[in-house]
Protein backbone atom coordinates (compact mmCIF):
# COMPACT_ATOMS: atom_id res chain seq x y z
CA UNK A 1 0.00 0.00 0.00
CA UNK A 2 2.62 2.58 0.89
CA UNK A 3 4.10 1.68 -3.13
CA UNK A 4 1.08 2.85 -4.18
CA UNK A 5 0.88 6.61 -5.78
CA UNK A 6 -1.01 9.13 -4.38
CA UNK A 7 -2.08 9.88 -8.38
CA UNK A 8 -1.76 7.71 -11.42
CA UNK A 9 -2.74 9.01 -14.86
CA UNK A 10 -2.60 6.13 -17.52
CA UNK A 11 -2.74 7.14 -21.17
CA UNK A 12 -5.56 9.54 -20.36
CA UNK A 13 -7.54 11.82 -23.53
CA UNK A 14 -9.98 13.45 -22.77
CA UNK A 15 -12.00 15.19 -25.83
CA UNK A 16 -14.65 17.63 -25.84
CA UNK A 17 -17.46 16.71 -27.81
CA UNK A 18 -17.85 19.77 -30.76
CA UNK A 19 -21.22 21.57 -31.16
CA UNK A 20 -22.59 22.15 -34.97
CA UNK A 21 -20.57 25.02 -35.45
CA UNK A 22 -17.36 24.36 -33.89
CA UNK A 23 -15.81 20.95 -33.86
CA UNK A 24 -14.33 18.65 -31.19
CA UNK A 25 -11.55 19.78 -29.37
CA UNK A 26 -8.78 17.43 -27.72
CA UNK A 27 -7.94 18.91 -24.50
CA UNK A 28 -5.02 16.16 -23.13
CA UNK A 29 -3.78 13.75 -25.19
CA UNK A 30 -2.34 10.32 -23.95
CA UNK A 31 -1.27 11.70 -20.89
CA UNK A 32 0.88 9.65 -18.36
CA UNK A 33 1.90 10.83 -14.79
CA UNK A 34 2.24 9.80 -11.57
CA UNK A 35 2.82 11.34 -8.51
CA UNK A 36 4.45 9.33 -5.82
CA UNK A 37 2.82 9.25 -1.79
CA UNK A 38 4.47 12.36 0.03
CA UNK A 39 5.65 14.55 -2.52
CA UNK A 40 4.92 17.68 -4.07
CA UNK A 41 4.07 17.64 -7.74
CA UNK A 42 3.95 20.82 -9.96
CA UNK A 43 1.83 20.49 -13.12
CA UNK A 44 2.99 23.47 -15.33
CA UNK A 45 2.12 24.52 -18.78
CA UNK A 46 0.39 27.24 -20.58
CA UNK A 47 -3.06 28.34 -20.67
CA UNK A 48 -5.02 25.82 -22.71
CA UNK A 49 -2.42 23.57 -22.02
CA UNK A 50 -4.87 20.78 -20.31
CA UNK A 51 -4.13 21.06 -16.95
CA UNK A 52 -6.98 21.74 -15.36
CA UNK A 53 -8.45 19.48 -17.55
CA UNK A 54 -6.80 16.79 -16.59
CA UNK A 55 -7.18 18.06 -12.49
CA UNK A 56 -10.97 17.90 -13.11
CA UNK A 57 -10.58 13.98 -14.30
CA UNK A 58 -8.55 13.11 -11.25
CA UNK A 59 -11.05 14.49 -9.47
CA UNK A 60 -14.00 12.73 -11.33
CA UNK A 61 -15.39 15.99 -12.20
CA UNK A 62 -14.75 14.79 -16.09
CA UNK A 63 -14.94 11.41 -17.75
CA UNK A 64 -12.16 10.43 -19.38
CA UNK A 65 -12.17 9.76 -23.02
CA UNK A 66 -9.40 7.15 -22.97
CA UNK A 67 -7.26 5.92 -20.39
CA UNK A 68 -7.32 6.42 -16.80
CA UNK A 69 -6.95 8.01 -13.39
CA UNK A 70 -6.60 7.27 -10.02
CA UNK A 71 -6.43 8.27 -6.00
CA UNK A 72 -4.35 6.32 -4.35
CA UNK A 73 -5.73 3.47 -6.12
CA UNK A 74 -8.69 3.90 -6.09
CA UNK A 75 -10.31 5.00 -9.79
CA UNK A 76 -11.73 8.66 -10.31
CA UNK A 77 -14.73 7.59 -11.49
CA UNK A 78 -15.56 5.79 -8.26
CA UNK A 79 -16.92 8.24 -5.47
CA UNK A 80 -15.17 6.50 -3.01
CA UNK A 81 -11.44 8.08 -4.28
CA UNK A 82 -12.93 11.16 -3.01
CA UNK A 83 -12.36 10.20 0.67
CA UNK A 84 -8.22 10.95 0.20
CA UNK A 85 -8.87 14.32 -1.67
CA UNK A 86 -8.84 17.96 -1.06
CA UNK A 87 -9.45 20.05 -4.15
CA UNK A 88 -8.78 24.17 -3.79
CA UNK A 89 -10.16 25.18 -7.11
CA UNK A 90 -8.83 28.64 -9.08
CA UNK A 91 -10.54 31.73 -7.90
CA UNK A 92 -13.14 29.68 -5.29
CA UNK A 93 -16.33 30.91 -4.44
CA UNK A 94 -18.48 30.12 -1.54
CA UNK A 95 -21.49 30.15 -0.05
CA UNK A 96 -21.68 34.03 0.25
CA UNK A 97 -24.66 33.69 2.85
CA UNK A 98 -22.75 31.83 5.42
CA UNK A 99 -19.79 32.63 7.43
CA UNK A 100 -16.37 31.33 7.46
CA UNK A 101 -17.06 28.89 10.96
CA UNK A 102 -20.28 27.49 8.75
CA UNK A 103 -18.66 26.58 5.65
CA UNK A 104 -16.16 24.45 7.10
CA UNK A 105 -18.81 23.05 8.73
CA UNK A 106 -20.57 22.56 5.75
CA UNK A 107 -17.59 20.80 4.03
CA UNK A 108 -16.46 18.83 7.09
CA UNK A 109 -20.60 17.21 6.91
CA UNK A 110 -20.35 16.75 3.68
CA UNK A 111 -17.56 13.81 4.69
CA UNK A 112 -19.01 12.44 7.17
CA UNK A 113 -17.72 14.47 10.15
CA UNK A 114 -20.11 15.92 12.81
CA UNK A 115 -19.95 16.81 17.26
CA UNK A 116 -17.01 17.88 18.77
CA UNK A 117 -14.27 15.97 16.08
CA UNK A 118 -16.03 18.34 13.45
CA UNK A 119 -15.84 21.51 15.96
CA UNK A 120 -12.08 20.59 16.55
CA UNK A 121 -11.21 20.38 13.20
CA UNK A 122 -13.31 23.72 12.36
CA UNK A 123 -11.42 25.54 14.49
CA UNK A 124 -8.00 23.88 14.01
CA UNK A 125 -8.69 24.59 10.33
CA UNK A 126 -9.41 28.15 11.05
CA UNK A 127 -6.09 28.70 13.35
CA UNK A 128 -4.34 27.23 10.42
CA UNK A 129 -5.37 29.83 7.36
CA UNK A 130 -5.43 32.51 10.07
CA UNK A 131 -8.83 32.94 9.35
CA UNK A 132 -9.88 32.84 13.45
CA UNK A 133 -11.21 36.94 13.57
CA UNK A 134 -13.25 36.56 10.35
CA UNK A 135 -15.12 32.56 11.44
CA UNK A 136 -18.28 34.61 12.18
CA UNK A 137 -18.02 37.26 8.83
CA UNK A 138 -20.09 36.23 6.32
CA UNK A 139 -18.22 34.69 2.94
CA UNK A 140 -19.51 37.52 0.68
CA UNK A 141 -17.23 39.90 2.12
CA UNK A 142 -14.27 37.97 2.47
CA UNK A 143 -11.24 39.74 0.28
CA UNK A 144 -9.70 36.99 -2.79
CA UNK A 145 -6.48 36.25 -0.27
CA UNK A 146 -9.33 35.58 2.37
CA UNK A 147 -11.08 33.13 0.04
CA UNK A 148 -8.12 31.44 -1.48
CA UNK A 149 -7.32 30.52 2.70
CA UNK A 150 -10.50 29.88 3.24
CA UNK A 151 -10.44 27.27 -0.12
CA UNK A 152 -7.29 25.85 1.68
CA UNK A 153 -9.27 25.10 4.76
CA UNK A 154 -12.18 23.52 3.76
CA UNK A 155 -9.82 21.26 1.04
CA UNK A 156 -7.98 20.24 3.92
CA UNK A 157 -10.88 19.81 6.77
CA UNK A 158 -11.16 15.84 6.58
CA UNK A 159 -7.72 14.75 6.22
CA UNK A 160 -7.02 13.85 3.11
CA UNK A 161 -4.01 12.76 2.16
CA UNK A 162 -3.66 14.39 -1.38
CA UNK A 163 -4.61 18.06 -1.96
CA UNK A 164 -4.95 19.09 -5.76
CA UNK A 165 -4.57 22.68 -5.82
CA UNK A 166 -5.25 23.96 -9.13
CA UNK A 167 -3.84 28.04 -9.02
CA UNK A 168 -3.65 28.32 -5.23
CA UNK A 169 -1.69 31.53 -5.25
CA UNK A 170 -4.18 33.49 -8.59
CA UNK A 171 -5.52 36.80 -7.36
CA UNK A 172 -3.27 36.79 -4.22
CA UNK A 173 -0.93 39.53 -2.98
CA UNK A 174 2.91 38.17 -2.30
CA UNK A 175 1.92 38.21 1.41
CA UNK A 176 -0.66 36.04 0.86
CA UNK A 177 1.02 34.05 -2.10
CA UNK A 178 3.88 33.62 0.16
CA UNK A 179 1.71 32.39 3.44
CA UNK A 180 0.04 30.12 1.23
CA UNK A 181 3.71 28.35 -0.18
CA UNK A 182 5.05 28.44 3.65
CA UNK A 183 1.61 26.28 4.11
CA UNK A 184 2.20 23.67 0.66
CA UNK A 185 5.91 22.94 2.33
CA UNK A 186 4.21 22.34 6.08
CA UNK A 187 1.72 19.75 4.28
CA UNK A 188 4.78 18.32 2.50
CA UNK A 189 6.46 17.85 5.90
CA UNK A 190 3.63 16.44 7.78
CA UNK A 191 3.30 13.84 4.81
CA UNK A 192 0.48 15.11 2.61
CA UNK A 193 1.33 14.59 -0.94
CA UNK A 194 0.19 18.08 -3.07
CA UNK A 195 -0.37 18.29 -6.85
CA UNK A 196 -0.49 21.77 -7.70
CA UNK A 197 -0.59 23.68 -10.93
CA UNK A 198 0.78 27.84 -11.29
CA UNK A 199 2.03 30.26 -13.26
CA UNK A 200 4.04 31.66 -10.59
CA UNK A 201 7.12 29.33 -11.70
CA UNK A 202 9.86 30.96 -9.27
CA UNK A 203 6.98 29.78 -6.58
CA UNK A 204 7.15 26.50 -8.12
CA UNK A 205 10.12 26.19 -8.12
CA UNK A 206 10.18 26.87 -4.27
CA UNK A 207 7.78 24.38 -3.16
CA UNK A 208 7.69 21.48 -5.81
CA UNK A 209 9.89 18.22 -5.66
CA UNK A 210 9.07 16.91 -9.23
CA UNK A 211 7.20 19.23 -11.84
CA UNK A 212 5.60 18.30 -15.14
CA UNK A 213 5.31 20.60 -18.38
CA UNK A 214 2.21 20.45 -19.97
CA UNK A 215 1.63 22.04 -23.94
CA UNK A 216 -0.87 21.60 -25.92
CA UNK A 217 -2.41 18.80 -23.87
CA UNK A 218 0.68 16.74 -23.92
CA UNK A 219 3.82 16.25 -21.42
CA UNK A 220 6.45 17.50 -22.85
CA UNK A 221 8.90 17.48 -19.45
CA UNK A 222 8.80 15.78 -16.91
CA UNK A 223 11.47 14.99 -13.57
CA UNK A 224 13.15 16.30 -10.38
CA UNK A 225 13.20 20.02 -10.25
CA UNK A 226 16.83 20.00 -9.60
CA UNK A 227 17.43 17.87 -12.68
CA UNK A 228 15.30 19.66 -15.04
CA UNK A 229 16.74 22.91 -14.31
CA UNK A 230 20.46 22.03 -13.34
CA UNK A 231 22.80 23.48 -16.04
CA UNK A 232 24.79 20.54 -16.77
CA UNK A 233 28.44 21.50 -17.53
CA UNK A 234 28.56 25.10 -14.59
CA UNK A 235 29.27 24.94 -11.01
CA UNK A 236 27.68 27.78 -8.73
CA UNK A 237 29.67 29.25 -5.59
CA UNK A 238 28.09 31.59 -3.40
CA UNK A 239 30.74 33.42 -1.19
CA UNK A 240 30.09 35.47 2.28
CA UNK A 241 32.18 38.33 3.17
CA UNK A 242 35.01 37.32 0.47
CA UNK A 243 37.52 40.02 0.26
CA UNK A 244 39.04 40.97 -3.48
CA UNK A 245 42.25 39.32 -2.83
CA UNK A 246 40.76 36.25 -2.14
CA UNK A 247 38.38 36.99 -5.27
CA UNK A 248 41.53 37.85 -7.40
CA UNK A 249 43.04 34.62 -6.15
CA UNK A 250 40.11 32.45 -7.48
CA UNK A 251 40.04 34.24 -10.50
CA UNK A 252 43.85 33.26 -11.01
CA UNK A 253 43.41 30.07 -9.97
CA UNK A 254 40.36 29.59 -12.46
CA UNK A 255 42.89 31.06 -15.64
CA UNK A 256 45.82 28.72 -14.42
CA UNK A 257 43.28 25.92 -15.01
CA UNK A 258 43.38 26.62 -18.88
CA UNK A 259 40.96 24.27 -21.28
CA UNK A 260 37.84 24.47 -21.33
CA UNK A 261 37.39 26.38 -17.63
CA UNK A 262 36.35 30.04 -17.41
CA UNK A 263 35.00 32.57 -14.93
CA UNK A 264 30.88 32.98 -17.05
CA UNK A 265 29.55 35.40 -14.37
CA UNK A 266 30.29 37.23 -10.76
CA UNK A 267 28.93 39.80 -9.35
CA UNK A 268 26.57 40.20 -6.03
CA UNK A 269 23.12 37.64 -6.04
CA UNK A 270 20.15 40.00 -6.10
CA UNK A 271 17.21 38.94 -4.33
CA UNK A 272 13.99 38.60 -5.89
CA UNK A 273 11.11 41.11 -6.38
CA UNK A 274 9.01 38.85 -3.90
CA UNK A 275 11.40 38.95 -0.83
CA UNK A 276 12.06 43.00 -1.10
CA UNK A 277 8.38 42.88 -1.09
CA UNK A 278 7.59 41.17 1.92
CA UNK A 279 11.06 42.61 3.53
CA UNK A 280 9.79 46.07 2.88
CA UNK A 281 6.21 45.46 3.83
CA UNK A 282 7.06 43.87 7.10
CA UNK A 283 9.54 46.86 8.08
CA UNK A 284 6.53 49.17 7.62
CA UNK A 285 4.33 47.26 10.12
CA UNK A 286 7.48 47.61 12.85
CA UNK A 287 6.71 50.09 14.96
CA UNK B 1 -2.54 20.16 13.08
CA UNK B 2 -2.59 16.54 13.10
CA UNK B 3 1.09 15.05 11.70
CA UNK B 4 0.04 12.10 9.78
CA UNK B 5 -2.90 12.49 7.54
CA UNK B 6 -5.27 10.00 8.00
CA UNK B 7 -8.32 8.87 6.48
CA UNK B 8 -11.39 9.72 8.65
CA UNK B 9 -13.37 6.02 7.95
CA UNK B 10 -11.42 3.67 6.13
CA UNK B 11 -14.22 1.02 5.91
CA UNK B 12 -16.47 4.44 4.19
CA UNK B 13 -13.30 4.59 1.59
CA UNK B 14 -14.34 1.22 -0.15
CA UNK B 15 -17.93 2.56 -1.08
CA UNK B 16 -20.00 5.55 -0.79
CA UNK B 17 -24.04 4.99 -0.30
CA UNK B 18 -26.71 7.71 -0.26
CA UNK B 19 -26.33 9.10 3.25
CA UNK B 20 -29.67 11.49 4.42
CA UNK B 21 -27.63 12.83 6.57
CA UNK B 22 -25.45 14.48 3.49
CA UNK B 23 -28.88 15.47 1.44
CA UNK B 24 -30.01 17.23 4.97
CA UNK B 25 -26.44 19.08 5.15
CA UNK B 26 -27.21 20.18 1.49
CA UNK B 27 -31.01 21.04 2.13
CA UNK B 28 -30.02 22.58 5.46
CA UNK B 29 -27.17 24.94 3.56
CA UNK B 30 -29.69 25.47 0.07
CA UNK B 31 -32.68 26.56 2.80
CA UNK B 32 -30.35 29.25 4.78
CA UNK B 33 -28.37 30.60 1.29
CA UNK B 34 -32.66 30.75 -0.11
CA UNK B 35 -33.41 32.72 3.90
CA UNK B 36 -30.65 34.79 3.86
CA UNK B 37 -31.45 35.77 0.47
CA UNK B 38 -34.86 37.37 2.09
CA UNK B 39 -36.63 34.61 -0.44
CA UNK B 40 -39.63 33.52 2.62
CA UNK B 41 -39.10 37.19 3.80
CA UNK B 42 -40.54 38.29 0.50
CA UNK B 43 -43.05 35.64 0.45
CA UNK B 44 -44.66 36.10 3.84
CA UNK B 45 -44.84 40.05 2.71
CA UNK B 46 -46.37 39.36 -0.46
CA UNK B 47 -49.00 36.88 1.01
CA UNK B 48 -49.69 39.23 3.97
CA UNK B 49 -50.81 42.10 1.42
CA UNK B 50 -52.22 39.49 -0.39
CA UNK B 51 -54.83 38.55 2.23
CA UNK B 52 -55.08 42.46 2.90
CA UNK B 53 -56.10 42.92 -0.37
CA UNK B 54 -59.23 40.31 0.39
CA UNK B 55 -60.53 42.82 2.60
CA UNK B 56 -60.31 45.47 0.42
CA UNK B 57 -63.70 44.55 -1.95
CA UNK B 58 -67.08 45.82 -1.39
CA UNK B 59 -68.74 43.16 -1.06
CA UNK B 60 -72.40 41.81 -0.77
CA UNK B 61 -72.96 39.45 1.90
CA UNK B 62 -70.62 37.46 4.15
CA UNK B 63 -70.14 34.41 2.43
CA UNK B 64 -69.03 36.54 -0.48
CA UNK B 65 -66.34 37.93 1.86
CA UNK B 66 -65.02 34.94 2.56
CA UNK B 67 -64.97 33.53 -0.29
CA UNK B 68 -63.17 36.40 -1.44
CA UNK B 69 -60.73 36.59 0.98
CA UNK B 70 -59.76 32.69 0.17
CA UNK B 71 -59.72 33.36 -3.51
CA UNK B 72 -57.01 36.55 -3.41
CA UNK B 73 -54.99 34.32 -0.76
CA UNK B 74 -54.60 30.42 -1.96
CA UNK B 75 -54.23 32.46 -5.35
CA UNK B 76 -51.41 34.11 -4.54
CA UNK B 77 -50.10 31.25 -2.44
CA UNK B 78 -50.46 29.15 -5.77
CA UNK B 79 -48.60 31.77 -7.72
CA UNK B 80 -45.94 32.59 -5.57
CA UNK B 81 -45.06 28.89 -4.18
CA UNK B 82 -44.18 28.11 -8.06
CA UNK B 83 -42.55 31.52 -8.98
CA UNK B 84 -39.84 30.57 -5.66
CA UNK B 85 -39.34 27.33 -6.35
CA UNK B 86 -38.68 27.40 -10.33
CA UNK B 87 -36.81 30.34 -10.01
CA UNK B 88 -34.89 29.25 -6.74
CA UNK B 89 -33.94 26.13 -8.36
CA UNK B 90 -33.19 27.71 -12.07
CA UNK B 91 -30.45 29.99 -10.16
CA UNK B 92 -29.08 27.47 -7.26
CA UNK B 93 -27.68 24.75 -9.75
CA UNK B 94 -26.01 27.14 -12.65
CA UNK B 95 -24.59 29.29 -9.85
CA UNK B 96 -23.14 26.65 -8.27
CA UNK B 97 -20.98 25.78 -11.54
CA UNK B 98 -20.42 29.49 -12.06
CA UNK B 99 -18.44 30.06 -9.26
CA UNK B 100 -17.19 26.81 -9.31
CA UNK B 101 -18.56 25.27 -5.71
CA UNK B 102 -20.08 22.60 -7.21
CA UNK B 103 -16.26 21.59 -7.98
CA UNK B 104 -15.60 21.76 -4.28
CA UNK B 105 -18.59 19.82 -3.45
CA UNK B 106 -18.53 17.13 -5.66
CA UNK B 107 -14.53 16.58 -5.13
CA UNK B 108 -16.03 15.35 -1.58
CA UNK B 109 -17.03 11.89 -1.05
CA UNK B 110 -20.75 13.47 -2.40
CA UNK B 111 -22.65 11.01 -4.95
CA UNK B 112 -24.24 13.78 -7.57
CA UNK B 113 -27.80 12.27 -6.39
CA UNK B 114 -26.89 13.18 -3.30
CA UNK B 115 -26.04 16.79 -4.36
CA UNK B 116 -29.55 16.93 -6.74
CA UNK B 117 -31.59 15.12 -3.76
CA UNK B 118 -30.14 18.01 -1.06
CA UNK B 119 -31.02 21.02 -3.36
CA UNK B 120 -34.50 20.06 -4.12
CA UNK B 121 -35.14 19.22 -0.46
CA UNK B 122 -33.88 22.66 0.59
CA UNK B 123 -36.45 24.67 -2.15
CA UNK B 124 -39.11 22.53 -0.63
CA UNK B 125 -38.35 23.08 2.31
CA UNK B 126 -38.56 26.58 2.28
CA UNK B 127 -41.76 26.63 0.32
CA UNK B 128 -43.47 24.16 2.82
CA UNK B 129 -42.32 26.08 5.07
CA UNK B 130 -43.61 29.86 4.10
CA UNK B 131 -46.71 27.85 3.30
CA UNK B 132 -47.12 26.37 6.54
CA UNK B 133 -46.42 29.77 8.08
CA UNK B 134 -49.40 31.32 5.79
CA UNK B 135 -51.65 28.51 6.37
CA UNK B 136 -51.84 29.27 9.83
CA UNK B 137 -51.89 32.69 9.04
CA UNK B 138 -54.87 32.42 7.02
CA UNK B 139 -56.40 29.96 9.27
CA UNK B 140 -56.54 32.46 11.98
CA UNK B 141 -57.89 35.74 10.13
CA UNK B 142 -60.55 33.62 8.38
CA UNK B 143 -61.46 32.13 11.93
CA UNK B 144 -61.37 35.55 13.11
CA UNK B 145 -63.35 37.02 10.37
CA UNK B 146 -65.83 34.23 10.23
CA UNK B 147 -66.64 35.23 13.68
CA UNK B 148 -67.06 38.62 13.08
CA UNK B 149 -69.03 38.00 10.20
CA UNK B 150 -71.43 35.77 11.89
CA UNK B 151 -72.09 38.28 14.63
CA UNK B 152 -72.84 40.78 12.37
CA UNK B 153 -75.07 38.68 10.57
CA UNK B 154 -76.96 37.91 13.50
CA UNK B 155 -77.03 41.66 15.17
CA UNK B 156 -78.46 42.64 11.71
CA UNK B 157 -81.03 39.88 11.89
CA UNK B 158 -81.98 40.56 15.78
CA UNK B 159 -82.68 44.07 14.27
CA UNK B 160 -84.76 43.51 11.89
CA UNK B 161 -86.71 40.71 14.03
CA UNK B 162 -85.47 37.86 11.92
CA UNK B 163 -83.30 36.19 14.09
CA UNK B 164 -85.26 32.71 14.32
CA UNK B 165 -83.38 29.58 15.49
CA UNK B 166 -83.36 28.09 11.82
CA UNK B 167 -82.73 31.51 10.34
CA UNK B 168 -79.32 31.55 12.50
CA UNK B 169 -78.92 28.00 12.13
CA UNK B 170 -78.73 28.75 8.41
CA UNK B 171 -76.35 31.60 8.59
CA UNK B 172 -74.10 29.88 10.81
CA UNK B 173 -74.06 26.68 8.34
CA UNK B 174 -73.25 28.83 5.59
CA UNK B 175 -70.26 30.92 7.64
CA UNK B 176 -69.10 27.51 8.82
CA UNK B 177 -68.94 26.25 5.37
CA UNK B 178 -67.23 28.97 3.76
CA UNK B 179 -65.15 29.65 6.66
CA UNK B 180 -62.10 27.81 8.25
CA UNK B 181 -62.37 24.15 7.30
CA UNK B 182 -59.67 20.95 6.83
CA UNK B 183 -60.43 21.90 3.16
CA UNK B 184 -58.07 24.86 3.40
CA UNK B 185 -55.41 22.89 4.37
CA UNK B 186 -56.05 20.27 1.42
CA UNK B 187 -56.12 23.37 -0.66
CA UNK B 188 -52.87 24.48 0.39
CA UNK B 189 -51.23 21.02 0.36
CA UNK B 190 -52.29 20.93 -3.33
CA UNK B 191 -50.50 24.22 -4.10
CA UNK B 192 -47.39 22.49 -2.29
CA UNK B 193 -47.39 19.57 -4.02
CA UNK B 194 -48.41 21.40 -7.63
CA UNK B 195 -45.04 23.62 -6.10
CA UNK B 196 -42.72 20.51 -6.13
CA UNK B 197 -43.96 18.52 -9.19
CA UNK B 198 -43.28 22.11 -10.89
CA UNK B 199 -39.85 22.44 -8.91
CA UNK B 200 -38.59 19.27 -9.95
CA UNK B 201 -39.40 19.88 -13.67
CA UNK B 202 -36.93 23.40 -12.86
CA UNK B 203 -34.24 21.08 -11.35
CA UNK B 204 -34.23 18.57 -14.45
CA UNK B 205 -34.31 21.63 -17.01
CA UNK B 206 -31.19 23.24 -14.89
CA UNK B 207 -29.56 20.27 -15.54
CA UNK B 208 -29.02 20.60 -18.74
CA UNK B 209 -29.46 24.04 -19.63
CA UNK B 210 -27.07 26.13 -19.70
CA UNK B 211 -28.50 29.45 -18.63
CA UNK B 212 -30.76 30.36 -16.02
CA UNK B 213 -33.25 32.41 -18.23
CA UNK B 214 -33.69 29.01 -20.21
CA UNK B 215 -34.46 26.99 -17.30
CA UNK B 216 -37.25 29.32 -16.08
CA UNK B 217 -38.80 30.44 -19.30
CA UNK B 218 -39.18 26.46 -20.44
CA UNK B 219 -40.47 25.84 -16.89
CA UNK B 220 -43.41 28.10 -17.17
CA UNK B 221 -44.27 27.23 -20.51
CA UNK B 222 -44.52 23.31 -19.30
CA UNK B 223 -46.53 25.16 -16.33
CA UNK B 224 -48.62 26.76 -18.60
CA UNK B 225 -48.64 23.75 -20.83
CA UNK B 226 -49.44 21.43 -17.55
CA UNK B 227 -52.75 23.15 -16.67
CA UNK B 228 -54.21 22.12 -20.20
CA UNK B 229 -52.62 18.59 -20.03
CA UNK B 230 -56.78 17.36 -20.31
CA UNK B 231 -57.01 19.09 -23.61
CA UNK B 232 -53.58 17.99 -24.73
CA UNK B 233 -54.59 14.46 -24.57
CA UNK B 234 -58.25 14.88 -25.86
CA UNK B 235 -56.48 16.02 -28.92
CA UNK B 236 -54.45 13.16 -29.55
CA UNK B 237 -56.95 11.10 -29.46
CA UNK B 238 -59.59 12.53 -31.78
CA UNK B 239 -59.50 10.82 -35.05
CA UNK B 240 -59.39 13.11 -37.55
CA UNK B 241 -55.92 14.43 -36.01
CA UNK B 242 -54.04 15.09 -39.48
CA UNK B 243 -50.60 14.91 -39.77
CA UNK B 244 -48.21 12.82 -37.86
CA UNK B 245 -45.83 15.94 -37.03
CA UNK B 246 -49.25 17.16 -35.61
CA UNK B 247 -49.26 13.76 -33.67
CA UNK B 248 -45.75 13.27 -32.73
CA UNK B 249 -45.63 16.61 -31.34
CA UNK B 250 -49.08 16.56 -29.15
CA UNK B 251 -47.59 13.06 -27.80
CA UNK B 252 -44.42 14.45 -27.14
CA UNK B 253 -46.34 17.47 -24.92
CA UNK B 254 -48.53 15.22 -23.41
CA UNK B 255 -45.93 12.89 -22.51
CA UNK B 256 -42.73 15.43 -20.84
CA UNK B 257 -45.50 17.88 -19.33
CA UNK B 258 -46.93 16.73 -16.20
CA UNK B 259 -50.84 16.88 -15.61
CA UNK B 260 -50.98 19.54 -13.14
CA UNK B 261 -54.53 20.40 -13.37
CA UNK B 262 -54.76 16.79 -11.13
CA UNK B 263 -53.93 19.22 -8.52
CA UNK B 264 -56.59 22.32 -9.08
CA UNK B 265 -58.62 22.12 -5.75
CA UNK B 266 -58.43 25.91 -4.93
CA UNK B 267 -61.51 26.74 -7.04
CA UNK B 268 -63.65 24.15 -5.37
CA UNK B 269 -62.09 24.84 -1.67
CA UNK B 270 -63.26 28.58 -2.42
CA UNK B 271 -66.70 27.72 -3.57
CA UNK B 272 -67.14 25.53 -0.07
CA UNK B 273 -67.23 22.09 -1.73
CA UNK B 274 -66.06 19.28 0.85
CA UNK B 275 -62.75 17.54 -0.50
CA UNK B 276 -62.63 14.15 0.14
CA UNK B 277 -59.76 12.10 1.81
CA UNK B 278 -59.84 9.54 -1.29
CA UNK B 279 -58.93 13.01 -3.83
CA UNK B 280 -56.30 14.22 -1.19
CA UNK B 281 -54.44 10.29 -1.53
CA UNK B 282 -54.80 10.60 -5.19
CA UNK B 283 -53.14 13.81 -5.08
CA UNK B 284 -50.19 12.87 -3.21
CA UNK B 285 -49.66 9.63 -5.30
CA UNK B 286 -49.63 11.37 -8.42
CA UNK B 287 -47.13 14.00 -7.14
CA UNK B 288 -44.76 11.34 -5.87
CA UNK B 289 -44.99 9.65 -9.17
CA UNK B 290 -44.43 12.64 -10.80
CA UNK B 291 -41.28 13.66 -8.87
CA UNK B 292 -40.13 10.13 -8.84
CA UNK B 293 -39.58 10.04 -12.36
CA UNK B 294 -38.64 13.68 -12.91
CA UNK B 295 -35.70 13.63 -10.12
CA UNK B 296 -34.68 9.66 -11.61
CA UNK B 297 -34.02 11.41 -15.07
CA UNK B 298 -32.41 14.32 -13.50
CA UNK B 299 -30.26 11.84 -12.08
CA UNK B 300 -29.32 9.98 -15.37
CA UNK B 301 -28.54 13.25 -17.49
CA UNK B 302 -26.48 14.78 -14.24
CA UNK B 303 -24.59 11.89 -13.54
CA UNK B 304 -23.57 12.04 -17.20
CA UNK B 305 -22.94 16.13 -16.91
CA UNK B 306 -19.14 17.52 -17.90
CA UNK B 307 -18.40 19.74 -15.28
Amino acid sequence: MADTPAVSVNHLTKVFKGTLVKGAFRAVQDLSLEVKAGEVYGLIGPNGSGKSTTMKVILGLLKPTQGSTSIFGVPSTEVASRHSVGFLPENPYFYKHLTGRETLHFYGSLCGMRGERLKARTDEMLAITGLEDAATRRVGGYSKGMLQRLGLAQALIHEPRLLVLDEPTAGVDPAGSRKIRDLIIEFRARGITVLVTSHLLEQMQEVCDRVGIMAHGRMVREGRLEDLIAVENQTEMVLENASPALLTKINALIQAEGGDTKLVRSGRPRTTLERLFIEATNESKKP
Amino acid sequence: MSDAPTSPNTEAQTRVRFSPRRVWTLAMATVTQLVRMKILAFLVVFCLLAVGAGFAFSVINPEQQLNLLKSVTLGSLQIFSIVIGVVSTALLLPKDMEDRTLYTILSKPVPRFDYLLGKLIGVLLLIGGGLIVMDAVLSLILWLRQSMLFEDAVARMQMEKLDSPEAVAQVREIVARQGLTWNLHWAVWAIFLKATVVTTVALLLSSIASSTLFTIVITFCITIIGHGEALIREFFFQPNLSGMASRAATLVLAVICPDLAQFDIVDSVVSGEIVPWGAVYDMTGIAALYVTVYLFVTHLLFVEKEL
